[in-house]
């Protein structure tokens, strides 16, 4: 284990040199860092010229300048480590620390949600396979896989960002369009849930019934602008949530799991009307610590309910009360919506299109956060319906292997139900590719995302390297290429450790 | 089961009025209103002194302009506007070249201290380089600035104004009340723009460098006595902190790094998102008083998203980067009023002169009759009316021949320039006369001609291609020498013709004297010619703005007359606004660009 540890990093110590060594010279030849002074009818551009040529050698050739570079990070052996300035006298580090932050926060939330959401649809096509759903994702998928990631940035923000501040303005929905809309949902219902003709049919009419029923409610109420859930809507979709997590949790028939659910919706319901009383004082660090107190309840009332098998109540206790938590949280934000749209600054148009915060807005808890979301949200849309496709076809592809094992056969042979089979011998096993995949991924868009970046006006790192390069910024680039390749080589590392971690049958002692 | 959740349901819809109503205003409490205005910019403020090498830039002089007054600024024209309300100057006397600056009375910086003649010394001490003592001296194996303490120890403005004519200003100017006397070692017609500097707080630089314990006033005299005694145990540590102690990507803790002395103040600054700047209450002197009490400046650097976010009412005034698609964007949206104007870049053709080429008189045994005759055959073949139909109209409707070398089309003296320098030879492509040309130089056809331009430039490619085109047709065969090095390249003979811009940042009249002058530093062609050089040395003494535009018509002339080359069209911009927002927005061609009358905007609705 060691010697691979210790093989590997060498290995990466190696690559990482050899590369930056040619994403330096690369850069330097890209380019003239002189060029906008070269056009100058200053009287003193020959000392501009002289200055800069100067402040970063210019006058030694790329292939020797790179190791002026390398000694400023050597040297952080004697505690002078240096990354250079970049073209405008900012020390890099301070660049790279800024960017890095940036780029985290957008690609946090699109990661989480392309992970969950793709593995959704991965496993749900796996087990129907060949069914029209499954052709439908397919579909759709490899189309948002294919599309162009600017592309799709710019027309997220005119037909969702733009269309949507635009419709708040004017708030009328066509009956056409919700007897359109109505339509389609109950025929993606329809093609989603399958079965039999008849059953068919009835979703497709529920479905049709209801969300043509929620849109004219969603029309007359002029909800968008003032949305709300109230505690009746919350008791209900926490019930929903409770049964649902039971079913996959421990299955239906485990009616401790299920009363343990069920009692710590109700407990969130109770709970409702005294977080409102201290929402307004709420920082972020109180609400995660809410939530982590609501997880811990939710597993205490588990083992309470305890159960032919007490780890699943308490598993079924804890993931319920982090839903229903935050089903309160969505509702708290929804109050504060109408407060947020209506304020000066944002003068009815909340969804943003560049930035990640509107300029001058403070607030509560609540306002900042459904800034944050605002801003988010299209950014978040647009790297997730591009990372999507890919995470549903590896988990759809890596269940139905699994799902042709032997092991499987015989766990159904034993008796067990479809869920314990589909659970807990086929799904955690088809999640053990997926690991590599995902952290693959975390390395490939902390510098991946620039495209996305550049168009919403987020300065991280695909912005640091945009710059870079068009100013042949050298020391900027290195920094986004430092940080960005020791990133991937870590994670490359963390992939293969975690598979031989989760994966009994690797071992990595080579 | 069934009671209790109706009972559970019934206590929660009232619980959930009740809190709806309690806790919905609570929310937005904290949102407070006035007039605000959001504008894009494309590049982050990161340094409040717009006078370093490093903070020299527009991104930062933009802000810089609307936080500062200043003797004088520019406009639209772009003229230069004189502002007495902060402060006066008059030329005393032309040799030695003297002039007096007087700052009005009641200027003063945000924190309450009047900007005084000890911030003027510093601008003058800092800018001029007087008092520079050492260069930093890079070690060129590891780059490691070798002379470290000596820069410490020693007095080192890093200003990009250095040499820019304010050196000129050796003696420490006279300080008399609340005016300071300069006298220049030699003459500089360009005086009024070489002051025209940002000040930087005298008292806050010596307080956060020397002695943070001095009250303001004896601060500020310090500075003042360490200038003119050239205490260099000062002036080190004051230099050191005016060059980069200002550099700033947020909003510095301490107040005092970001005082104002005009009429808005820098509250609050967010790295890479936004800048605000707040009406300053301390700003009476002036009539820039403004109207839009918050400005907010955000940074958007893709256009295409500047555009979306003007779309989106997320900012209202736009200037990006003029494109085709850009515009084609901007005209789709309803209430946004769309300037397209000329910026301050000339795009030119340049003819080598001394590489041995056929523009160059060496070719041809030294007979420069023949030569002038080739380049002026070669410069009659220049589709410039067409470039600008094809590649600027579509940008700029307005687009317009740019005909002359040194002064800014719509500046004072333009007109009588293009009538007078004979531009008007090359208005139109004149192949026949261009054969007739060839043919009187007795040279034989094709003539090659090698041809540079910026490879990675769509615009220069397509300039290049009509260009060779129509060359050809008169009997040259235009060698394509397109090149991504070009700038690098520039100078270096490897070329017979070159297309690029010059860029100008200010109207001053000398600038062009770099370019054409014999031996100047912007002479990339090797063009010598004594009557030029000699109309140069007369203007570097007029200090009569009509004799000025008298002797560079005289030069412009001769540069004609010699088929030295051609302008082209200066690069189209674009400037948008939403006009249910805001309204008085004007375009300008030189920095602060459409900043330049922050105090004429004014809130529509």
């Amino acid at each position: 284990m060691l010697t691979f540890l210790v093989r590997r990093l060498l290995a990466s110590l190696v690559v990482l040199l050899v590369a930056s060594y040619i994403v330096y010279v690369l850069t330097a030849y890209s380019g003239d860092p002189l060029e906008d002074l070269r056009q100058s009818t200053a009287r003193n551009k020959e000392y501009l010229m002289q200055q800069r040529t100067e402040k970063f050698n210019l006058d030694v050739p790329p292939p020797l300048r790179y190791f002026i570079w390398l000694s400023g990070l050597l040297r952080g052996f004697i505690g002078q480590f240096t990354l250079g300035e970049n073209i405008l006298g900012q020390a890099v580090t301070d660049q790279v620390a800024a960017a890095i932050g940036m780029t985290l926060q957008l690609i946090t939330a699109s990661l989480v949600l392309a992970v969950f959401i793709g593995i959704t649809i991965g496993i749900t096509t796996a087990l129907r396979q060949y069914s029209t759903y499954d052709y439908s994702a397919t579909f759709l998928s490899f189309l948002f896989f294919s599309l162009p990631s600017f592309w799709v940035a710019v027309m997220l923000k005119q037909y969702v960002g733009i269309a949507f501040n635009d419709y708040l303005e004017d708030p009328v929905i066509p009956p056409l369009v919700i007897v359109g809309v109505a339509l389609v949902a109950g025929l993606v219902w329809m093609v989603i849930i399958g079965g039999p003709v008849r059953r068919r049919l009835i979703v497709f009419a529920s479905a049709t019934l209801a969300t043509g029923a929620v849109f004219t409610f969603i029309a007359l109420t002029d909800w968008f602008n003032d949305p709300s859930l109230g505690i009746v809507v919350i008791a209900l979709l926490g019930a929903g949530v409770a049964v649902l997590v039971t079913a996959l949790v421990a299955g239906l028939r485990n009616r401790k799991a299920l009363y343990t659910s069920l009692v710590v919706a109700l407990v969130g319901v109770a709970l409702y009307y005294p977080f409102q009383l201290i929402s307004l004082s709420l920082t972020l660090w109180s609400v995660i610590a809410l939530g982590v107190l609501a997880i811990v309840v939710g597993v205490v009332i588990g083992w309470l309910f305890a159960g032919p098998d007490r780890d699943q109540s308490m598993r079924a206790g804890g993931i319920t009360a982090l839903f229903v938590g935050l089903l309160v949280l969505l509702d708290r934000f929804m109050q504060s919506w109408d407060i947020y749209v209506g304020s000066g600054t944002i003068n009815g148009r909340p969804i943003g299109t560049v930035g990640s915060a509107t300029p001058g807005l403070t607030g509560s808890f609540w306002i900042e956060g459904i800034d944050t979301f605002t801003h988010l949200l299209l950014p978040t849309a647009g790297l997730m319906l591009i990372s999507l496709a890919g995470y549903s076809r590896y988990s759809r592809a890596s269940l139905l292997e699994v799902m042709n094992q032997d092991y499987i056969r015989t766990a159904r042979a034993k008796g067990l139900t479809e869920r314990t089979v589909v659970v807990r011998h086929a799904f955690r096993n088809a999640l053990i590719p997926l690991t590599t995949i995902v952290a693959f991924d975390v390395g490939g868009l902390i510098g991946g995302a620039v495209i996305t970046e550049n168009v919403f006006g987020w300065s991280g790192m695909g912005k640091l390297f945009v710059d870079a390069l068009t100013t042949v910024d050298v020391n900027q680039m290195m920094g986004f290429f430092l940080v960005t390749g020791v990133v991937a080589i870590t994670f490359n590392l963390l992939a293969d450790l975690a598979y031989s971690a989760l994966d009994p049958r690797i071992r990595v002692n080579s | 089961m069934r009671i209790r959740r109706f009972g559970a349901a019934g206590a929660a819809i009232a619980a959930g009025a009740l809190v709806l109503a309690g806790c919905a205003p609570g929310g937005g409490s904290e949102i407070e209103e006035g007039t605000a205005l959001s504008v894009a910019w494309n590049q982050a403020f990161y340094a409040y002194n717009g006078n370093t090498a490093d903070g020299n830039a527009t991104a930062n002089n933009n802000i810089i302009y609307m936080m500062s007054d200043s003797f004088a600024y520019y406009d639209d024209t772009p003229a230069l506007v004189q502002n007495p309300d902060f402060g006066s100057y008059e030329k005393l006397s032309d040799d030695p070249l003297t002039i007096k600056y007087t700052l009005a009375d009641g200027v003063k910086w945000s924190d309450g201290t009047a900007v005084s003649t000890a911030d003027l010394l510093l601008s003058w001490a800092a800018n001029s380089g007087a008092f520079n003592n050492v260069e930093p001296e890079v070690d060129p194996e590891t780059g490691e600035v070798l002379n470290q303490d000596e820069i410490d120890a020693g007095v080192f403005f890093d200003s990009a104004a250095i040499g820019g004519g304010l050196d000129l200003v050796t003696e420490v100017p006279e300080v008399d009340g609340n005016s300071i006397t300069m006298t220049y070692s030699e003459p500089f017609v360009d005086w009024e723009l070489a002051f025209n500097l940002q000040l930087i707080p005298a008292h806050v630089t010596y307080q956060q460098s020397v002695d943070d314990a001095a009250s303001d006033a004896d601060a500020a005299a310090a500075v003042a006595t360490a200038i003119e005694e050239g205490d260099t145990e000062v002036l080190g540590p004051l230099s050191a902190f005016w060059s980069h102690g200002y550099d700033m990507v947020s909003m510095p803790s301490d107040p005092d790094l970001v005082l104002s002395y005009g009429p808005y103040v820098i509250t609050d600054l967010v790295q890479d998102e936004f800048v605000t700047l707040t009406a300053n209450e301390g700003y009476t002197w002036g009539e820039h008083k403004p109207v839009i009490e918050e400005i907010t400046v955000r940074f958007i650097g893709d256009p295409l998203a500047a555009v979306q976010a003007l779309e989106n009412g997320e900012v209202s005034i736009i200037a990006p980067q003029s494109t085709a698609d850009i515009l084609t964007a901007l005209e789709g949206l309803d209430d946004v009023t769309v300037d397209t104007t000329s910026d301050a870049t000339y795009e030119h053709v340049d003819l080598t002169v001394n590489n041995g080429g056929p523009f160059d008189p060496a070719t041809y045994g030294g007979d420069a009759e023949k030569a002038q005759l080739v380049r002026q055959a070669f410069l009659k073949t220049i589709p410039r009316a067409e470039i600008i139909e094809k590649l600027i109209k579509p940008l700029n409707p307005e687009a317009v021949l740019d005909d002359s070398q040194t002064i800014f089309p719509g500046a004072p003296g333009y007109d009588d320039m293009i009538a007078e320098n004979g531009s008007a030879e090359y208005a139109e492509v004149d192949i026949e006369g261009a054969k007739a040309l060839l043919a009187e130089a007795g040279v034989t056809t094709p003539v090659e001609v090698n041809f540079m331009y910026a490879l990675s430039n769509p615009r220069r490619v397509n300039e290049y291609q009509l260009i060779a085109e129509s060359a050809a047709q008169a009997g040259f065969t235009v060698i394509d020498a397109g090149n991504d090095d070009w700038g690098s390249k520039l100078g270096d003979g490897s070329y017979d013709a070159v297309v690029f811009g010059w860029q100008s940042t200010s109207t001053a009249v000398t600038s062009s004297q770099a370019t054409f002058y014999s031996t100047g530093g912007n002479n990339l062609n090797g063009y010598a010619n004594e009557e030029v050089d000699a109309l140069y040395d007369q203007l570097a003494v007029e200090y009569d703005p009509e004799a000025q535009i008298d002797l560079l018509i005289e030069i412009e002339k001769i540069l004609w007359a010699d088929a030295y080359g051609v302008t082209v069209f200066q690069f189209p911009g674009v400037t948008a606004y939403d006009n249910t927002v805001v309204d008085g927005v004007v375009p300008a061609p030189l920095a602060p660009m459409f900043f330049w009358n922050f105090w004429e905007w004014e809130l529509v609705g």
